[in-house]
């Protein structure tokens, strides 16, 4: 159909809902990265078993991987919502951060409270890139990636310099109170429910209300959006400070639930991860359950390769990367898209010119 | 080019069922038939463009002009041709062509509807094809630039090229065509030459169950939209007719963005700005209501499926699925069923056969008659004369003072050339 080829031009890689490629795109990296141990020596096989024992081969290892989940599912429904509101929010390392720097700061009111401060702190960090998008319509691929380097030294800065722990010894703050920690179930941290909880009220606001039924709408084709009477522009707002949020819990939870402390290299990839996530949940909040486990699973199981068999745990990466690949390369509409950012930036302008 | 027994079928729909057809050179063929009678589909065959199920094609070098534009908005003029023909200088390329386009230095973002038609045209001819297939060609060009395309036309078919010219349009067909190829759902039901606008219309349309609603209505008050020059009274119908390029698209973007969510627009972009393809039918009718739940929504769109005789499987079924005219009476579903008081209708017959057109007059007549304030913007002056009450001739994005049919009738074709008085500035 013409029309649909007209829209694809404009869009960002929305994938059809298609499972097979997703399981092409987990059976894939999985294979690949057994496969590469045969550069170090070992046999795939064992590099495959090495993985699905160190990844959910014992309660211990499945423990690990749940906990890698927690927040990779949190940054891939960042994620999810925004490119379904047709938004380029590359930004979710930088949210998680900010998130995880509003929890520390509002920690000692409670924990309900530095919940809701890394909620905030995301949703205000992801709002600046959409503040330049309405002034100055500057492209939130860019603005958004550029806020994450400001994040991190951020960041840097505050367990450097104001946030540092009492005895001034290490880079890091001090742990926050216990009364803002998040409860234990057993080995895990309350934050598996929260994370939960999201992936659902993201399903329901995207799937269940008039709110999502327009953010969708906007995602798909601004300009056809715009006629029907829905303000492309506030949804756009919306969309990325709820995106902004989803990541800022994120950073929340991590420091609630796990480290305690904020340090420099807090984020750890999180954000970058949570892409991979989303592409492969082909941006549905439900589908971002299994693959965020999958991720999880991903890095844990690569944690044990160091471990057993002495190669890098950044393969786990490397396996994301793959995944990223095969899903962009298989998503029919991102193959007239042009995936760069600066051929996002000219489709976006295009997209502009076109609207009237 | 030949085509024997050719089926195409897209999931259950048989769009091209057991077509034979033989083109000679010279010739100009007519191709027409209702929206979804297979006519597009059967061309994109014989352009090699889709392939056939069954039955065989005996190619020639074709070119072929789609309703829909494939150009490269970022690009100029000169440099969407040099993409088609390299090597070749653009103004060298549109002088041969014999169509008139200024201005080769200008991005095709820019240009108005009308002036991407003759460039896409330009393009094609730019080859010299044996076989020139022209989709829609007329629906967006005015009386004028329609004239000049006839006459590109019977040039090309005097060289010696067979010209396709698939159209709705009864009267242009009758003029043009030295042969005429009717086809109803899938198949060939009339092939011949000479024949009457009546026999045309019979053969197009397989039935008229719909009578034209004959609506007595008033208009009455103060005019509830009031842009400069521009008044419309509620219960009125306000035609704005002029050359496409001349400010219509502003001026309905400009309607949009001051009144906000109090007027129902038609958009003239279909493919563009009407539906979100991906989406469902109730879910792009529901766009325009405060509020949503799926349900509801489903069971809202089944019964407007039903009131506006939409061609659907489903409420769930994809809108982008749906062919042209079916689409067109998706959106009218979820623009008029909000009983808006001012309707901005562009171009809302564009591409459309005789019975869709017919049902889209009907249900602007008694949107009127219900007491709505209607702006019709159209480059069809037959649209115009039988639903307007009022005219106005936009040039240049002024418009002319307000005119009664009759007064438009004889002053029109002047205004539309920018000749005669005009007065106070609208958008653009």
């Amino acid at each position: 159909m013409n029309i649909e080829q007209r829209q694809r031009r404009l869009r960002l890689p929305i994938p059809d809902s298609r499972l097979p490629i997703a399981v092409l795109a987990a059976a894939l990296s999985i294979a690949l990265l057994s496969a590469s141990g045969i550069a170090f020596g070992h046999s795939p096989r064992e590099l495959l078993s090495i993985l699905i024992s160190g990844s959910v081969g014992s309660t211990f290892a499945l423990q690990g991987t749940l906990l890698k989940s927690i927040p990779l599912l949190l940054t891939g429904l960042s994620v999810a919502i925004a490119f379904r509101a047709g938004v380029w929010n590359i930004g979710g390392e930088g949210q998680f951060l900010a998130g995880a720097l509003g929890a520390f700061l509002a920690a000692r009111y409670g924990m309900i409270a530095a919940l809701a401060a890394s909620l905030i702190a995301g949703a205000i960090w992801a709002s600046i890139a959409s503040a330049m998008r309405l002034w100055r319509n500057a492209p939130e691929v860019l603005t958004t990636i550029l806020l994450n380097f400001i994040a991190i030294h951020l960041l840097g800065y505050a367990v450097n310099g104001p946030l540092q722990e009492a005895s001034g010894k290490y880079p890091q703050s001090d742990a926050v109170p216990m009364t803002s920690m998040l409860p234990m179930l057993g080995d895990l941290h309350a934050g598996i429910i929260l994370a939960v909880i999201a992936a659902i009220a993201a399903w329901f606001l995207l799937y269940r209300t008039s709110e999502g039924l327009r953010l969708r709408a906007s995602g798909f084709n601004r300009s056809a959006a715009k006629w029907a009477g829905v303000n492309v522009d506030a949804q756009l707002v919306r969309a990325m400070a709820i995106s902004g949020a989803m990541a800022g819990l994120a950073g929340g939870i991590e420091l609630l639930g796990v480290t305690h402390r904020l340090f420099e290299r807090f984020a750890a990839g999180y954000g970058y991860a949570g892409i991979a996530v989303a592409l492969l949940a082909q941006l549905h909040p439900l589908g971002t359950l299994a693959s965020a486990f999958f991720f999880g699973a991903l890095t844990t199981g690569a944690g044990e390769l160091q471990r057993t068999a002495g190669i890098s745990s950044t393969v786990a990466t490397f396996g994301q990367a793959i995944v990223i690949l095969v899903m962009i390369v298989f998503t029919r509409s991102a193959r007239s898209a042009g995936v760069s950012p600066a051929g996002v930036a000219a489709s976006r302008r295009h997209g502009r010119a076109e609207e009237r | 080019m030949r085509l024997s027994h050719v089926t195409k079928s897209f999931g259950a729909n048989k769009a091209v069922d057991d077509v034979s057809l033989d083109f000679k050179p010279g010739e100009i063929v007519g191709l027409v038939g209702e929206n979804g009678a297979g006519k597009t589909t059967l061309m994109s065959i014989a352009a090699g463009e889709l392939t056939q199920d069954t039955g065989t094609v005996d190619y020639t070098k074709a070119g072929i002009v789609h309703q829909h534009f494939l150009l490269v908005n970022e690009f100029t003029i000169a440099e969407n041709l040099a993409l088609a023909m390299w090597g070749r200088d653009a103004m060298e390329i549109i002088r041969d062509s014999g169509i008139d386009l200024r201005g080769v230095g200008r991005r095709v973002a820019d240009l108005s509807v009308g002036e991407k038609s003759k460039l896409e045209l330009i393009k094609a001819i730019a080859g010299h094809p044996r076989f020139l297939i022209l989709d829609e060609p007329t629906s967006v060009l005015a009386p004028a630039e329609a004239r000049e395309l006839f006459d590109v036309m019977r040039r090309l078919a005097a060289d010696g090229t067979t010209v396709v010219f698939i159209s709705h349009k009864i009267p242009e067909v009758l003029e043009v065509a030295s042969r005429i190829v009717v086809m109803r759902r899938g198949r060939i039901v009339v092939d011949g030459g000479a024949m009457s606008a009546e026999e045309l219309a019979e053969a197009m349309v397989e039935k008229r169950s719909r009578e034209v609603a004959t609506t007595a209505r008033s208009i009455r008050g103060e005019p509830i939209l009031e842009l400069d020059a521009l008044k419309v009274h509620p219960g009125e119908i306000v035609a704005i007719i002029g050359v496409a390029g001349n400010g219509q698209s502003e001026l309905a973007a400009k309607l949009r963005d001051t009144l906000r969510g109090r007027v129902a627009h038609i958009p003239e972009d279909r493919a563009r700005d009407g539906l979100i393809a991906e989406m469902t039918i109730a879910e792009n009718i529901a766009l325009a209501e405060p509020r949503w739940s799926p349900r509801a929504a489903t069971r809202r769109a089944a019964e407007l499926i039903e009131r506006f005789d939409i061609r659907a499987q489903s409420p769930l079924q994809r809108a982008g699925s749906l062919s042209g005219g079916n689409q067109q009476k998706v959106i009218l579903a979820r623009e008029l069923e909000r009983k808006p008081e001012i309707i901005v209708a562009a171009e809302p017959t564009r591409g459309l056969d005789i019975e869709a057109t017919r049902f889209v007059h009907d249900e602007l007549r008694s949107a009127a008659a219900r007491g709505a304030a209607i702006l019709l913007i159209t480059s069809d002056l037959d649209e115009a004369f039988a639903l307007g009450d009022t005219i106005h001739v936009i040039y240049r994005g002024v418009l002319s003072a307000r005119l009664t049919p009759e007064e438009a009738a004889s002053q029109a074709p002047r205004l539309m050339a920018g000749v005669g008085s005009r007065e106070s500035g609208v958008g653009a």
